[in-house]
């Protein structure tokens, strides 16, 4: 999977011209520096770790102009990366090659209050926009867990996840346009200015969502913005069973209420959230023997009309055999862990949790009505591959609708190779088995190398088309090579 | 004892498994920056790196060691204690051969020859406190030590904030003596420029000094001092309390104490790292200025505060980058409409100080100037007017 960095005479002929072209300030050469720009979340053992052969750090587009052009007359590959939050190696530059760090262009452009929109650079967190919007009463509600550190660019080219998609949907939902430089060094603006949307010509932008940098640099993005609520109200319910929460949550919908954010969580996966409850109390939050999922909901407005919405979906719940967590402490750690992230000391999830093993997991997504199914796949696929589990989350991400992603995680001890090896297997198999189940082998992770190998599995004929589109907007395959396809040109 | 680098393995291999990154968005050297290498995960996998014989000893190995103020911003969103991981890896390059940078060998041999890292003579030390009658610290003879600090003391703009603590504890009524000429240098710039085994032997012998005298109690008006003192009390045994003037007189405030004058002038505060985020003191020096003023925060205060970029011998190695992060600090207190800026650490004070357009008040100074029941000067500024 990792192949070797370029050979030195072919990274000297061209980062004499990368410094000449950018300054020597925005070129990274030290083994110590390029060490530290080539990993992401994923879990891998330190022996694939391979850094990059120069890292750059642009401040302007057309810097990410000068050293893609210089990237196209040497064929390097061109690897960009944001706050290399990934859980599958998206950013990780696995053919060495020029890393492009992104952050370093974090720029306001400008924030058009009227029009609810906001230009930034694409190294900008998104924790960064909200900061810069959050005085005009505003907020670009695409809000991962990684937030600080995610930038508008990766979530674009990850397609991560939000936890307010059941009402906003993903980054896609905010994105009114956007500006990248292609495999050739042009730079376009793919999108329809500040407009909410429009039917004319091909929806170029769309496919920047989840490109994970294949298709070009993004550098600039145009958000839509809202207006942030008067008040939230978040609530955890108890179901006997995973379908039951799916069931409730149709019912809520059809029942016109307007969820803000709705998240399932296997009982297993509640545990992994409530780690500071656990160090305050001594023990496992209370939650009912009988409960098989925990449904998260929140509203969001004006605090009558949240009020209103919170009575009437906790009247409904009663026809769902649930209960309503009435212990505010575990909602509360939960939405700390997912939203505020206000720990005192900070230390939930990461790293506290994560001493011995890293995170790791499969994204698929499967039909509404098959998600118990899946969730005793994933126990057994797991059980299979003899891997401590996590447990598994289904986060609502499409506005007004009960379509999820599935988070399916497990515990991974990165440095045994056999176990980062189970692994890799486990989370294939439950990719193919995704498709089975006719549904999608990736909602929020993006294909990266994991995936590539099996891609046709999920798209047929239709891969070809994808592999012509990727020709076109980088005919020498230099950008994020080995992400999505297998590298089609010879190794360096 | 501290630890030492090898001792943080695992921590580091945490930090490379988890790699959140949280510890970027305070970061003001990174946010300044913009290198990876300069952020804590970044310094984190450079450690590790050198422990798995991955890296070697490079310049800029050298400068992601040592560009960091060790304000503690990131410890604040880590379980991890970075700031430790960072101290002991300056040490750890000393050790492997590194030459102590040229700015910080100045330093510690200003302390090893006159007990203070500003080659200034042990006298200067005592010139703050003449004509104001505080007793020298002598066996069993005092239970507080006023413990000034070498900054405040040899620094005549800084003089009047140790003028002011003096004052206040007097009004306190708290008898305390000084150690005069004879004060130590409390070893935090050995620390933190990870010369580890110099401030050990310098703590133990601190020690050892006050307990001879029979201190229970010391009182500094310094942050650096406060945390340093504390840390050698913990490492030696030491029942010895060590407080913040900042506390005594937010006592003296909350008590009703001082007949003070309000003023309707905004002023923001800023926290010093060591008596904020790294010494756990918030509230007290935020009482004072309320008492006396109309307190406006910055965005980023107690901890999310920034540091001023004095600290860590980042000043006197990385002047340019010190400076940066003195007029984003500035400019943020600027930003809430303030006219003032309040800190109580002499660093801070100095450091922004440096940057044009905003009043900076030392904490004590401010709350002496607006108290109508205590003498504003010492005896040697008094003689000075009547001879004029």
């Amino acid at each position: 999977m990792y192949a070797q960095a370029a050979d030195s005479y072919t990274v000297m002929s061209y980062i004499d011209e990368l410094v000449s072209a950018l300054g020597k300030e925005k070129v990274l050469l030290d083994p110590s520096e390029r060490f530290v720009y080539g990993a992401d979340w994923s879990p891998r053992t330190p022996d694939e770790f391979v850094p990059p052969d120069v890292v750059v750090l642009p401040r302007t587009t057309r810097d990410v102009q000068r050293m893609i052009k210089i990237a196209y007359a040497h064929e390097i590959p061109v690897t960009a990366g944001g706050g290399l939050t990934g859980m599958l190696g998206g950013a990780v530059p696995i053919y060495g090659g020029i890393y492009v760090d992104t952050t370093t262009m974090n720029s306001v452009v400008e924030v058009d209050p009227k029009n609810q929109t906001i230009r930034v650079q694409a190294g900008a967190t998104l924790q960064e926009v909200n900061d810069a919007v959050q005085p005009y009463d505003l907020w670009l509600p695409h809000q991962p867990e990684s937030k600080w550190v995610s930038t508008v660019g990766a979530a674009i080219a990850c397609d991560n996840d939000s936890t307010f998609g059941v009402r906003y949907g993903k980054i896609l939902g905010c994105l009114l346009s956007a500006e990248i430089v292609t495999g050739t060094g042009e730079v376009l603006e793919l999108g329809h200015r500040k407009a909410h949307f429009t039917s004319s010509g091909y929806k170029l932008k769309d496919l920047l969502a989840g490109s994970e940098g294949t298709l070009g640099i993004i550098t600039e993005a145009t958000l839509k913005l809202e207006p942030i609520p008067a008040s939230r109200q978040v609530d955890m319910l108890v179901f006997p069973r995973m379908g039951a929460a799916v069931d409730y949550l149709s019912r809520v919908l059809k029942a016109g209420l307007c969820l803000e954010a709705a998240h399932i969580n296997c009982k297993r996966r509640l545990n992994f959230y409530t780690h500071s409850y656990k160090l305050k109390h001594g023990r496992d939050p209370a939650i009912p023997s009988w409960a098989e999922a925990l449904l998260a909901i929140a509203f969001a407005g004006d605090p009558e009309v949240v009020a209103t919405q919170r009575e009437y979906a906790i009247k409904l719940a009663k026809d769902f055999e649930a209960q309503l967590v009435e212990e505010r402490e575990i909602v509360e750690a939960w939405w700390a862990s997912k939203y505020t992230l206000d720990f005192e000391p900070f230390k939930q999830k990461w790293p506290d949790s994560q001493k011995l093993k890293k995170f790791g997991a499969a994204d698929p997504g499967v039909p509404v009505g098959r998600l118990e199914e899946f969730y005793h796949k994933f126990i057994e696929t797991a059980e299979k591959h003899q891997l401590e589990i996590i447990g598994m989350n289904a986060y609502l991400e499409h506005p007004s609708s009960i379509g999820f992603s599935l988070s399916c995680a497990v515990f991974v001890d990165y440095r045994n190779a056999d176990e980062v090896r189970r692994f890799r297997e486990f989370h294939d198999e439950l990719s193919r088995l995704a498709v089975a189940f006719e549904g999608t082998m990736s909602t929020f992770m993006s294909d990266t190398y994991q995936k590539a190998p099996y891609l046709e599995l999920e798209h047929g004929p239709s891969l070809k088309y994808m592999r012509e589109v990727k020709r076109l907007f980088d005919p020498k395959g230099i950008l994020n090579p080995g992400k999505k396809f297998l590298r089609e040109v010879p190794k360096k | 004892m501290s630890n030492g680098l090898e001792e943080f393995k695992d921590e580091l291999e945490t930090c490379f498994g988890t790699s959140c990154g949280f510890c970027e968005r305070g970061c003001p050297v990174y946010q300044t920056l913009k290198v990876k290498t300069l952020c804590m995960k970044g310094r984190n996998r450079t450690m590790l790196g050198l422990l798995q014989g991955k890296l070697e000893i490079t310049p800029a190995v050298i400068q992601a060691a040592f560009e960091c103020t060790l304000c503690g911003n990131c410890d604040r969103w880590c379980s991890l204690k970075n700031t430790e991981h960072t101290r002991a890896f300056r040490e750890y390059l000393l050790k492997h051969g590194v030459e102590p940078m040229k700015e910080h060998s100045s330093l510690v041999l200003s302390i090893k020859n006159y007990g203070n890292p500003w080659f200034q003579p042990r006298s200067a030390r005592t010139k703050w406190s003449r004509g104001m009658n505080i007793p020298k610290a002598a066996p069993k003879q005092q239970e507080v030590l006023f413990f000034a600090g070498c900054t405040s003391a040899v620094t005549k703009d800084l003089n009047k904030g140790l003028v002011a603590s003096a004052r206040l504890l007097q009004k306190a009524g708290v008898k305390f003596a000084t150690m005069a000429q004879d004060e130590p240098c409390c070893g935090s710039t050995l620390l933190r420029v990870g010369q580890t085994e110099e401030f050990e032997k310098l703590a133990k012998e601190n020690v050892k000094k006050f307990e001879s005298l029979g201190i229970k109690r010391i009182v500094t008006a310094c942050p650096g001092c406060y945390v340093t003192l504390k840390k050698s009390m913990e490492m030696n045994g030491s029942k010895i309390e060590v407080a913040h003037v900042s506390q005594e007189a937010a006592k003296l405030v909350r008590d009703g104490k001082l007949r003070l004058k309000k003023s309707s002038e905004k002023m923001t505060y800023h926290d010093p790292c060591h008596l904020g985020r790294l010494g756990g003191i918030f509230d007290e020096p935020r009482e004072v200025v309320k008492a006396v003023a109309d307190l406006v925060e910055m965005p980023h205060s107690r901890y999310e505060s920034r540091c001023c970029g004095a600290g860590a011998g980042l000043q006197s190695a990385f002047p340019k980058l010190s400076r940066d992060l003195a007029a984003k600090r500035v400019a943020e207190a600027k930003g809430t409409g303030a006219t003032a800026l309040v800190t109580s650490c002499p660093f801070c004070e100095t450091q922004l100080k440096t940057v044009p357009g905003i009043k900076v008040y030392d904490l004590m100074e401010l709350l002496v100037d607006a108290a109508e029941d205590i003498e504003k000067n010492n005896g040697n500024n008094k003689k000075q007017k009547a001879a004029s």
